[in-house]
């Protein structure tokens, strides 16, 4: 019989907080990240606004230590894991007798910093350049630092799927759990938001434009496809094999029970494609968990504000349209932003803790439902909900769908 | 027990030549795919040269996504997976879409799209800055452009874990077959010649001013390069199904991390000895069953030191006896592409009986001193190839082929 994988710590940094219980407190008070940006200048970009961590400081969580070698990526995902480490309960001496993975999903990891080594080789001469900053080229650079940070020495593994890259990491560490290669990993995602990635998306008109934050700005499922808004931020699970963590007294958090990925061969194209992909990749994520559509509570799914949107709705229709009870779904990205590579981890975060707490956050500024999905099934609001079993969509802009299975605790009998 | 992965199918684009058998003949005749940097200007280096593929021509290849719609690192890519289905003899136009995935390592991704951006920012166009660069730059663009050039929609992943990352994408393809996910992976890695990782191993003083040595004793460094290869993998029960021509089995993989420094390897080899221990063990084998180790062999005075130190810990007094070489001798450091041209080479080996020597092997260096293979290709028996991949970050990975037995 094939192991099974539970959560035993969260570790988080958003916009909206640097703990599970405060970030998901957040998200059900509808609050937003989105505001104006300090990291670089928005001046002459149709967008204004997006969700950047104000003031963060990575000796919060790590110290007073020299962050030089480190990145505004790798500072996140060093603090993130810090956190997670910490929440599971699992100590310096721990990782000393035994190999810790680490798996991190982004899209970019370091834009910025390979950006500006090229410029600086460009305008003051190549041997003006920072060997600490090549370091940080590597698009795996935020693992590895994090990796040296906290002496993680198991498998660690970069995935980059755009915005899917989080909760395929996650798929990935399940896979190698699973198999037996692993036994305890770190996984999730992370992003910075970056000028490079800023200017990309603006100019690929994909973001939501002025700097208001008014009604429909934003919001997932919304009729109104007015784009979104990038994030940023970093969020890991510990994993560990369940026995192992029973063995040892770890608190569980959730089941991870299934995974699935698929890939749209229109690559976000054509609207039918799309909405096929995703629901391969739910399908195959259910199958995997070895449930079936009825037992879902919640979705956590993967719109932000674009015209992928649609697909999704499409997609959740014709996995749960056919049944009597549609679970209730929700995004939090109205909330925290497309966080690209964090997106996914941030989302299974929000499904943990709703399954704690037995609420749901709403869509903030949902004001034009998409009708494709059965009245109720979305709400503006948060909502008292009985969740036991959830997926988590995750969905790249260039054809990469990703679902994920997580199911609450056994209760104690 | 696990579904039995062979190899069915190579491809690859490199300085070499395009195509299995010009890089094939070239890698067993010692030629080198060094020379003066030609795809941007040099003069403010103290290095000049580099593993350039010169002239390369995609013409007849991208059909689907059309020629000069991708950068260049997703052109390579498919273009060496065209190539690996050719040579696998399967027909493109007739994949089974959704049981078809997709694989792939890369160190930087699409780096000329950062280059660009920049020289459009630095020339002051700002209203041009950052145009397609959603479309191009991710590099996650490399799998999917392949994906959707080949029209399939099968596992799609992309792993830039830098150096070893072709080795991690194989290793990834491995698993979905066993897992029963697909039944028809094309797996490898692909990487651009690039100014800004030039820039950075010239800053680090690690390119080599004449010539790669590998083990020398007086080795100056590596060599930048670019390329790609493909992998065909396919359950041994369809290979045969089909009559495929069968190159290799993948009988395992290793990976760690050194969990030390980001650019240096560990100074005892301890996380390269790991991702081999683990390699063997997944395979089934005794150190003393290895019959070749394709090397990073990178050339710099450290890797190859430490590489050795590593090699030795695995397999103690069978060390001396096994045959190690390192093609980055002839082809530069491909990067991404690395561990994937090599795991070309080691399917080659094991099917052939032959193995690429280290070329520009003059002196040996009393630190490392194992069988480097110099200077000239070997017949010898192989039933197992390792292949040996360590990247930035401290990432180890180590794949085992075999020949395979039916």
């Amino acid at each position: 019989m094939a192991s099974r994988i539970v959560v035993t710590g969260m570790g988080l940094l958003s916009a909206l907080g640097d703990s599970p219980e405060r970030f998901h407190g957040s998200l059900c008070e509808g609050a937003s990240a989105a505001g104006p940006v300090s990291l670089f200048s928005p001046e002459g970009f149709a967008a204004q606004l997006a969700g950047e961590i104000r003031d963060f400081d990575p000796r919060a969580y790590l110290g007073e230590k020299n962050f030089r070698p480190l990145d505004r990526t790798s500072r996140l995902v060093a603090s993130a894991a810090q956190l997670a480490l910490a929440d599971s309960g699992w100590t310096a001496e721990m990782r000393a007798a035994q190999e810790v993975a680490l798996v991190l999903g982004t899209m970019f990891c370091s834009v910025h910093t390979i950006s500006e080594f090229d410029r600086r080789a460009l305008t003051a001469g190549p041997s003006y350049v920072s060997p600490l900053d090549f370091a940080n080229t590597v698009i795996n650079a935020a693992a590895g630092q994090t990796a040296i940070w906290h002496q993680l020495r198991g498998m660690n593994s970069t995935i980059a799927a755009g915005s899917a890259s989080g909760l395929r990491a996650i798929g990935y560490a399940l896979e190698q759990m699973r198999t037996g290669r692993v036994t305890t990993a770190l996984a999730g995602g992370a992003e910075e938001l970056s000028f490079e990635g800023f200017c990309g998306f603006d100019r690929a008109e994909l973001l939501a434009r002025g700097s208001q934050v008014g009604p429909g700005f934003a919001a997932p499922f919304d009729k109104s496809h007015g784009g979104f808004f990038l994030g940023e931020g970093a969020a890991l699970l510990m994993l560990e094999e369940a026995g192992a963590a029973n063995a040892r007294g770890a608190k569980i958090l959730a089941e991870i029970r299934g995974f699935g990925s698929a890939f749209d061969r229109s690559r976000g194209a054509d609207e039918k494609s799309g909405a096929e992909a995703i629901r391969r990749a739910m399908q195959s994520a259910l199958d995997d968990a070895g449930s079936t559509s009825n037992q879902i509570d919640g979705v956590i799914a993967s719109a932000g504000g674009g015209a992928a949107d649609h697909s999704e709705a499409l997609a959740l229709q014709s996995v749960f349209g056919g049944q009597d009870r549609f679970p209730c779904v929700t995004s939090v990205k109205s909330a925290t932003g497309e966080a690209l590579g964090a997106s996914g981890a941030f989302s299974v975060i929000a499904l943990l803790e709703s399954m704690r707490t037995g609420r749901l956050p709403g869509i903030a500024r949902l004001t034009t439902p998409d009708e494709t999905l059965p009245p109720g099934t979305i709400s503006s609001r948060s909502r008292e909900i009985s969740l036991r079993s959830g997926i988590v969509n995750s969905i790249g802009l260039d054809g990469n769908c990703a679902s994920l299975v997580v199911t609450a605790p056994e209760r104690a009998s | 027990m696990r579904r039995r992965v062979v190899v069915t199918g190579l491809g690859a684009v490199t300085s070499l030549g395009t195509g299995r058998r010009e890089l094939w003949d070239a890698l067993l005749a010692g030629r080198s795919g060094i020379a003066p940097v030609g795809s941007f200007d040099t003069g403010r280096y103290s290095v000049h040269l580099g593993g350039e593929i010169k002239n390369f021509n995609s013409a007849g290849k991208i059909l689907r996504l059309g020629a000069g719609s991708v950068g260049r690192a997703s052109e390579l890519a498919i273009v060496a997976g065209r190539l690996a289905l050719e040579d696998a003899g399967l027909d493109a136009q007739k994949l089974d879409g959704e049981r078809t995935g997709v694989s792939m390592g890369t160190t930087s991704g699409e780096p000329r799209e950062v280059e660009r951006f920049n020289d459009l920012q630095i020339a002051g166009d700002p209203s041009r800055v950052g145009i397609g660069f959603i479309a191009q730059y991710p590099c996650h663009v490399i799998a999917s452009h392949l994906a959707a050039e080949l029209d399939v929609a099968g596992p799609n992943i992309m792993i830039p874990t830098a150096c070893a990352a072709g080795n991690y994408a194989i290793a990834y393809a491995t698993d979905e077959l066993q897992a029963g996910r697909a039944d028809l992976m094309l797996a490898g890695g692909s990487d651009s010649f690039s100014r800004i990782t030039y820039t950075g191993f010239a800053r680090l003083g690690a390119i080599a001013p004449e010539r790669c040595q590998p083990f020398d004793k007086n080795r100056k460094g590596m060599v930048p390069g670019e390329g790609a290869a493909i992998l065909v993998l396919e359950p041994l029960e369809k290979a045969q199904a089909r009559g495929a021509r069968i190159y290799a089995e993948i009988a395992g993989y290793g990976l760690s991390c050194d969990a030390h420094h980001m650019t240096a390897s560990h100074p005892e080899g301890a996380g390269a000895a790991r991702a081999m221990e683990r390699a063997l063990a997944d395979s089934g084998l005794a150190p003393g069953d290895i019959d070749y180790i394709s090397a990073h062999g990178t050339g710099t005075p450290t890797n190859d030191r430490l590489e050795t130190i590593a090699v030795k810990r695995v397999f103690g007094n069978e060390a001396k006896k096994i045959p190690i070489s390192s093609i980055k001798s002839m082809l530069g450091h491909t990067m991404g592409a690395a561990s994937a041209i090599e795991s070309l080479v080691c399917a080659l080996a094991v099917s052939e009986g032959r193995i690429p020597p280290t070329i520009n092997f003059e002196e040996p260096d009393p630190e490392c001193d194992l069988d480097y293979v110099p200077n000239q290709a070997r017949e010898i028996d192989v039933r197992y190839a390792m292949n040996n991949a360590y990247a930035f970050g401290g990432n180890n990975a180590s794949l085992i082929l075999k020949r395979c037995e039916a």
